[in-house]
């Protein structure tokens, strides 16, 4: 076996525009799937009611199924049950932003649930108007402590949008597999884009390793 | 959420309530302008009951392949979690570096790496099948060893102690006093690993390794009813993997 650098070096410019196409539709889809998960979140500390029972079978449901059901859900009956058409870059979008929406939802919910009730009492018998409770007191902590599940999350989704490559969107590892198919140089193509997404997503996993230690660290003292 | 809120919030402005109303009522126009009612009235189900022998099969090697997830990845995972605690350094660190690309790339660029360099490396010819197990049963076996290491770590120091100032052997030390705790306190985790891989079959579809996946597709690809095949695998994998799910919470809640 020979590993035939020359096809990465002809080819390199396809590989690192699937890697742009990768990362934009990681970033549309965290920014749609928080706001669809900051919804959800609110609706389900709620904790009663039809808005709650809603965003516990929409989180339930949206975690519970795979991936790959969802995506080729989205991209083969939506347009047959809407008469619109969707790119399969949007349907892509579309189907990871619901999947992002359900897991942003629970990582919000659990750090604003682990604000201190005793700080928030105090701030509310202080008269402190909610508002100003939410922005000074639940949220700073909350974040801080969500980071490393929203870094690892991240992660996560970085790794999934590489099977929108089955429905055909040109990212990363659907590139990879075009320009094995047309030269034969499978294993080249696909070891390097092995090595781009664990450039990618290593740090990130450094990263929550340190803030979890951190946090468990903090949590001793 | 706070029970204090409650009494501060009675005061809301109704301006929320409207926004859902109004946001509600231009989803339902939107909806009913755009749906294609004549397909939705056309819809189908029994494709699914006519083909029901077929999905079952493909649920079968759905189940076997998250079956070999979780025992290749309990076992592969422990010795993993055993080997990342050895003195030698060079050890630790092949394990480290194995563990780490298996987490950090995604489980599709290392199928079908498997699948295209296996055979020019070795020069064995692996089927879809073959190449979709061992490519769960590595992944499965570095996610593993990620929890099994937390629990060995979370055994206090003075069992380590106490086992050496016995004299026991590594193998009862590791036998009868770490692994047996350290398990035992990861059990829900390593139930909610083995859920995720059974979500996580679903990616070998793109081999065409027939499992639920791969069958959903071909029989929709056959007989044109995307929306009835489709919706019934989701309904599968659902109701599968939130019976199982619901049963950890059980377990953990039972453990407290």
């Amino acid at each position: 076996m020979n590993f035939e650098i020359q096809h990465l070096v002809n080819n390199y410019p396809l590989i690192l525009q699937g890697l742009l196409v990768t990362l934009r539709i990681c970033a549309v889809s965290l920014a749609i799937g928080t706001v669809l998960g900051l919804v959800a979140c609110f609706m389900k500390l709620e904790g009663r009611g039809w808005p709650y029972r809603f965003a516990v079978a929409y989180i339930d449901f949206f975690r519970t199924i795979p991936e790959v059901v969802l995506i080729f859900w989205v991209y083969s009956c939506l347009p047959l049950l809407f008469s619109f058409r969707l790119t399969a870059e949007a349907s892509g979008i579309l189907a990871l932003s619901l999947f992002a929406s359900a897991y942003l939802a629970e990582i919000f919910r659990a750090g604003i649930n682990s604000a201190s009730r005793g700080q928030v009492q105090a701030a509310l018998a202080l008269g402190i108007p909610v508002r100003v409770i939410w922005m000074r007191i639940i949220m700073p902590p909350a974040i801080r402590r969500m980071m490393p599940a929203l870094v690892s999350f991240l992660s996560e989704l970085i790794k999934a949008t590489s099977l929108l490559s089955a429905i055909g969107v040109a990212e990363m590892a659907y590139q990879a597999s075009v320009l094995g198919s047309k030269t034969f140089a499978y294993v080249e193509f696909l070891s390097a884009i092995a090595v781009l997404y664990f450039v990618t997503i290593f740090p990130l996993s450094l990263y929550v390793r340190r803030a979890n230690q951190k946090l468990a660290g903090k949590a001793g003292h | 959420m706070f029970a204090l809120e409650e009494q501060v919030e009675e005061k809301r402005s109704p301006w929320g309530l409207v926004a859902v109303m109004a946001t509600l009522a231009l989803i339902g126009v939107a909806a009913w302008k755009y749906v294609n009612w004549q397909l939705l009235a056309s819809l189908d189900f029994s494709v699914v009951w006519d083909y029901r022998l077929a999905l079952a099969k493909g649920l079968m090697v759905t189940l076997y392949l998250t079956a070999i997830a979780g025992l290749c990845g309990l076992t592969a995972g422990t010795v993993l979690a055993a080997l990342s605690q050895s003195r030698l350094a060079l050890v630790r660190w092949v394990v480290v570096a194995y563990v780490e690309l298996f987490r950090n790339t995604p489980i599709l660029v290392q199928l079908i790496w498997i699948h295209f360099a296996l055979p020019v490396f070795t020069g064995w010819n692996t089927t879809a099948l073959q190449s979709g197990t061992i490519a769960i049963a590595l992944q499965a076996s570095a996610y593993f060893s990620e929890i099994v290491r937390g629990g060995i770590e979370s055994v206090p120091k003075g069992q380590w102690e106490a086992a050496y100032a016995l004299g026991l052997p590594a193998r009862t030390t590791w036998g009868r006093v770490i692994l047996p705790p350290a398990l035992k306190s990861m059990i829900p985790a390593l139930v909610n690993l083995t859920i995720s891989f059974f979500k996580a079959t679903s990616i070998l579809s793109v081999l065409q390794v027939s499992e639920l996946m791969t069958i959903t597709n071909r029989i929709s690809n056959a007989v044109y009813k995307p929306i009835e095949l489709f919706t019934a695998a989701a309904v599968i994998y659902f109701v599968l993997g939130y019976i199982l799910s619901q049963l950890t919470l059980r377990l953990e809640r039972a453990a407290k």
